[in-house]
């Protein structure tokens, strides 16, 4: 029965994070499927959306700003408004930039970020970085919120304590999980009807004839600056649920973009480009496959170890984190030769006659 | 510190500028060529550099060995420089070829992938801790520093900084010589102005994208090596650490132009140590820990002004 | 493809595979930005695995005490990631680890203080781990809180006499804490800090900082680990004369560093670390093993390591199974006063004492390891400098 439940625990914490990964990569979708943005910063957008809920929401501390202890659904709401604000000014700064060099502009803007998060001491306690994050539902459990409003309304706090120690230690993940995946669900319906919507079809002539819509006298650099927001604004909400999936967030290493951008990227690539069913498929599956291949790892060297018991597998276990690293991109390098359209193709919207199929 | 009345902001600022610059500039000059001639960024310029730099090592001990002599490591480096230009080759044949004809995205993607692809094999091959390259410190060089007292100066600069900054300007002399006066040099300057232009004109594209590898990993070779000489320890991530100072100096110069890419990487090797010096007052005028964002800031700076670089290179 | 697929589910659950013996999840940061220094308490981890096994294994009937390891890789995220697995998949019965403060604090609080089960840093340092948990008493470390160093390192500076100082801290969850520790304590007793920088991790060169930074004063207080920088600022600042005496805490204390800068350029430099006094019996028993075995005896946070893996086999042992539960009141009570002293390496020992109803307490490699409320253990450091070519550790009174 243990064992059932750990398994179970487990796929439960796959959908999280997958979702979340999935929820990025709509939001890289919309900057590169929809309107052609090269974004390699996505990190920092990640970045700053984290650090906004983070402060917000936690309770008063010494080695931090904030204490402002608002709710978990403003906390996520502002960390959307200030990761479209930076994606803003970013934007408006580097929009016409072509792609290569907007590449290498937004991993630039993507260090200036984590620079900053990472000096400003005072503010972000610099690399310890933030804890005690709050995390939905999980926070119903915690002492500052089952003592006040509003759930005093509906039972008094030794009601609750009891009737949260009755519950299996676990009960919230599975919430926690139904909340990403939901979310998940909004954005991508959103995003659907985005895409057969007029806007979306601009968006895609814009990419595809830009020099046609200009002529055609649609404002190219605004459409551009606004799918840039949106995807921002996307990214931003993943970063204030990784925040509470994480309960601590540090500028260097949580938004390493060596793993974060780059997963992101490969996720939409071998998904499918273009295709927001694609970001989705990508984001579950590359996680997946990059969290079990640990245990596969591990587990081959376990195998290895029981055939050749002499051997000492020290050195091999110290690699094999290498090595998972070399599998994947190598796996990558196949994925983009031989299906680099990805799993998924683009769905062109104006093909499909009936826009809600 | 040693007494260099007055000399303060020449040894310990300017001098470790001008070889940091050195080093970013040789880095940069395969970036700049790749860009301008096969059309991408390519991430993995860091990774082909710090893997030539662990052969020459590995050159090193089993020359020291098999003859139990140590080899001066610019000695060494010189049976690297054909296993790097192989290295490159390589992975552009099989990895980078494939998508010629396809949109830009997919080889950069491709080569940020290769970049972890090339970091992992050497990790675990030669495993992630730090190698030893040369040991103990450097001193400064006495005989220059006894010159120069006499002159009431004082230059100290330690023997290392004078095989790097000499190597540099003897590669630039070749490099001069490749591009400005040799059949293959022209035939890359063509093809990075006009690649279909130099088709017409009979120019075998193929066989100056091969001249580009060889010429880009042989600078990146140079480039590592004289980072692990200054630094005196090889480590996996040397590679990766300098790309984007790199790429930034690329940019300040221009795309395409090698040159360009020289007085980027110069320009950027400076700022970085001149922007930690104590201009105002006593205290450094950037904190040190931001130094790291100097290069960024100048390139974001750049590709918003001028993408085009200060020499007029490529804009896409 | 189908056959990739079957193959994975195959190695995969040969990671799950349930037996008799206990399992304890050992996640590292095997990769990310501090793997030579990790790659030796892997090492220290092993040696204790192998000792426990040969001395008899675990109860009575001999059970095999096994370390899963994992890659924490210094990032919550990885973290987070390796301790699901570690408890959901491997179902192991403690965490021992993770390597730096941030890991450790996210994994405890998203998945392991959760999920009831232990936690047993072998390195993460920061103050916040002490006051992290409300309710539960699951979080324990078996390394002293930058709180204490600091404030021991600024005792052991104003006792040799020096009033002001410079200091450069890599600006990393370790290195920046504890500099501010030691800064605030040093201002406190008097001293004068001339100079107060952080700089960027794993640069190439760090002669602008530490010549702006040598101006001030002759010493300096270096904070950072000696193979992301650390080293480097002690070339850089030796090739110049910028400094002539440097102090410094648990990161730059390895034998690297040695070996790169050479003994002779050491004559003034001043480390400090969770108490390791080379006179001590308990750390010389560790040494002697640590020896035979070629791991590293004083590299940073080794002893911790091996110390830390043995108390988790002998709390376990004193439990008598595997049951997450059982464990943390069990660290406690062989972690702790009153009971007969078991050294580094002593395992048969222990077993016979505990089979025969008796109260062991366990004296570290790292220092006594006696765990308070909090689940930290206390300030004892030793100094070490360079004599012989070696690092030689002095207990600070």
């Amino acid at each position: 029965m243990d064992e059932l439940t750990g398994y179970f625990l487990y796929f439960l914490s796959l959908l999280t994070v997958g979702g979340i990964y999935a929820i990025i990569a709509l939001g890289l979708n919309v900057q590169w499927g929809f309107a052609g943005l090269f974004n390699v910063g996505i990190a920092g957008f990640v970045a700053v959306g984290a650090y906004t809920y983070a402060l917000l929401t936690t309770a008063n501390s010494t080695f931090h700003y904030g204490g402002l202890e608002l709710p978990l659904a403003v906390g996520a709401f502002a960390a959307m408004i200030t990761s479209g604000l930076v994606a803003g000014i970013v934007g408006l700064i580097c929009i016409r930039l072509r792609s290569d060099y907007l590449a290498i502009a937004t991993i630039g803007i993507a260090e200036i970020i984590k620079l900053i998060l990472k000096n400003e001491t005072d503010v972000t306690n610099g690399p310890r970085g933030i804890n005690k994050i709050p995390r939905a539902w999980e926070h119903l459990t915690e002492e500052r919120f089952y003592t006040n409003a509003p759930m005093t309304w509906i039972a008094d706090a030794t009601t609750w304590q009891s009737f949260f120690a009755s519950l299996p230690r676990w009960w919230w993940q599975p919430m926690f999980a139904l909340t990403v995946l939901v979310s998940l669900y909004i954005i991508y319906r959103a995003l659907e009807q985005a895409r057969v919507s007029p806007w979306g079809r601009m968006m895609t002539a814009i990419r595809e004839r830009e020099p046609a819509a200009r002529a055609a006298g649609k404002n190219v650099t605004n459409r551009r600056i606004e799918a840039f927001i949106v995807g921002a604004v996307i990214m931003g909400f993943a970063g204030a649920l990784f925040a509470q999936h994480l309960r601590l967030i540090d500028p260097t290493n949580t938004f390493d973009p060596a793993k974060m951008t780059f997963l992101v990227w490969v996720m939409l690539i071998i998904g499918g480009s273009g295709n927001n069913r694609g970001a989705m498929l990508g984001g579950f599956l590359i996680w997946f496959i990059w969290s079990a291949s640990e245990l596969v790892i591990n587990g081959g060297i376990d195998l290895f170890r029981t055939f050749f018991t002499t051997v000492d597998v020290g050195i091999l276990r110290t690699r094999a984190g290498f090595l998972r690293m070399l599998l994947i991109g190598l796996a990558l390098q196949f994925i983009l030769q031989r299906y680099p359209n990805g799993i998924l193709p683009e769905a062109r919207p104006a093909a499909s006659g009936n826009p809600k199929k | 510190m040693w007494e260099s009345f007055g000399f303060e902001f020449f040894n310990f600022y300017f001098i470790p500028g001008l070889v940091l610059g050195c080093i970013y500039a040789l880095g940069a000059i395969g970036i700049t060529l790749t860009f301008g001639i096969l059309r991408f960024a390519n991430f993995a310029h860091g990774e082909v550099m710090m893997t030539g730099t662990y052969l020459t090592w590995t050159f090193s001990m089993v020359f020291a060995t098999m003859f139990g002599i140590s080899l001066h490591p610019l000695l060494a480096a010189i049976p690297a420089i054909p296993a790097t230009i192989l290295l490159a080759l390589f992975i552009d044949r099989y990895f980078y070829k494939p998508f010629r004809k396809s949109a830009t995205i997919m080889v950069v993607i491709a080569s940020f992938g290769m970049m972890l692809v090339v970091r992992s094999l050497v990790q675990v091959i030669w495993g992630p801790n730090q190698i030893v390259f040369v040991k103990g410190i450097a001193k400064p060089n006495e005989a220059v520093r006894d010159f120069t007292s006499s002159f009431d100066m004082m230059l100290l600069i330690p023997n290392k900084h004078f095989w790097i900054v000499a190597g540099t300007i003897i590669i630039m002399g070749l490099l001069v010589y490749l591009l400005g006066y040799t059949r293959i040099g022209k035939a890359m300057r063509a093809v990075s102005d006009s690649p279909d232009l130099a088709n017409v004109t009979g120019i075998d594209v193929d066989y100056v994208m091969r001249a580009t590898w060889i010429v880009g990993a042989t600078c990146a070779l140079a480039a590592g090596v004289f980072l692990s000489m200054d630094t005196q320890v090889l480590e996996t991530t040397m590679g990766f650490r300098m790309l984007l100072p790199m790429f930034a100096a690329a940019i300040l110069g221009g795309i395409g132009r090698p040159f360009g890419a020289v007085f980027g990487g110069l320009v950027i090797g400076l700022a970085e140590e001149l922007s930690a010096y104590p201009w105002i007052g006593d205290t450094p005028l950037l904190s040190p820990g931001y130094k790291t964002g100097v290069a960024f800031a100048i390139m974001v700076f750049m590709l918003i002004v001028r993408p085009s670089g200060l020499f007029k290179g490529r804009t896409f | 493809m189908k056959k990739v697929l079957v193959l994975s589910v195959a190695a995969m659950s040969f990671a799950g595979v349930a037996s008799a013996d206990v399992k304890i999840g050992n996640p590292l940061a095997l990769t990310g930005p501090i793997p030579d220094l990790v790659a030796p308490m892997a090492l220290a981890v092993d040696l204790a695995e192998k000792h426990i096994n040969e001395q008899g294994g675990l109860f009575a009937g001999g059970e095999k005490f096994e370390i899963v390891r994992a890659d924490s890789a210094c990032d919550p995220v990885a973290a987070v990631d390796a301790v699901t697995k570690l408890i959901n998949v491997n179902g192991v019965a403690a965490i021992l680890g993770p390597v730096c403060s941030g890991a450790t604090i996210a994994q405890a609080e998203s998945v392991s203080i959760p999920a009831g089960v232990v936690t047993l840093s072998v390195a993460a340092s920061s103050p916040a781990i002490s006051t992290m948990e409300s309710g539960t008493d699951l979080v324990f470390r078996a390394a002293a809180s930058d709180a204490y160093q600091g404030v021991a390192l600024a005792d052991l500076v104003i006792g040799k006499g020096i009033n002001e100082i410079a200091v450069s801290y890599a600006n990393d969850d370790y290195n920046a804490a504890i500099a501010k520790v030691f800064a605030d304590s040093f201002t406190e007793k008097g001293g004068k800090i001339t100079a107060n920088e952080a700089h960027e991790p794993n640069k190439a060169s760090y002669r602008s900082e530490v010549a702006t930074l040598g101006g001030t004063s002759d010493n300096l207080a270096l904070f950072a680990y000696y193979g992301s920088g650390g080293i480097t600022i002690l070339r850089n600042s030796l090739e110049t004369g910028a400094f002539t005496s440097f102090i410094g805490a648990d990161g730059m204390l390895a034998q690297e560093v040695i070996d790169q800068i050479g003994a002779e350029n050491l004559t003034d430099a001043t480390f400090t670390t969770s108490a390791s006094d080379t006179e001590a019996k308990s750390f010389s028993a560790w040494k002697v093993l640590a020896d035979e075995a070629g791991v590293p005896a004083s590299d940073p946070f080794v002893p911790n390591s091996y110390d830390a893996t043995f108390m988790l086999a002998l709390a376990i042992e004193k439990a008598g199974s595997g049951d997450r539960d059982k464990i943390a009141p069990a660290l406690r009570e062989i972690a702790n006063a009153p009971g007969e002293v078991i050294l580094p390496g002593e395992f048969a020992k222990a077993k016979k004492i505990l089979a025969d109803g008796g109260d062991i307490h366990y004296a570290g490699a790292a220092g006594p390891q006696d765990f308070d409320d909090n689940g930290d253990v206390a300030g004892f450091f030793s100094q070490s400098t360079v004599v012989d070519g070696e690092w030689k550790a002095e207990l600070l009174k």
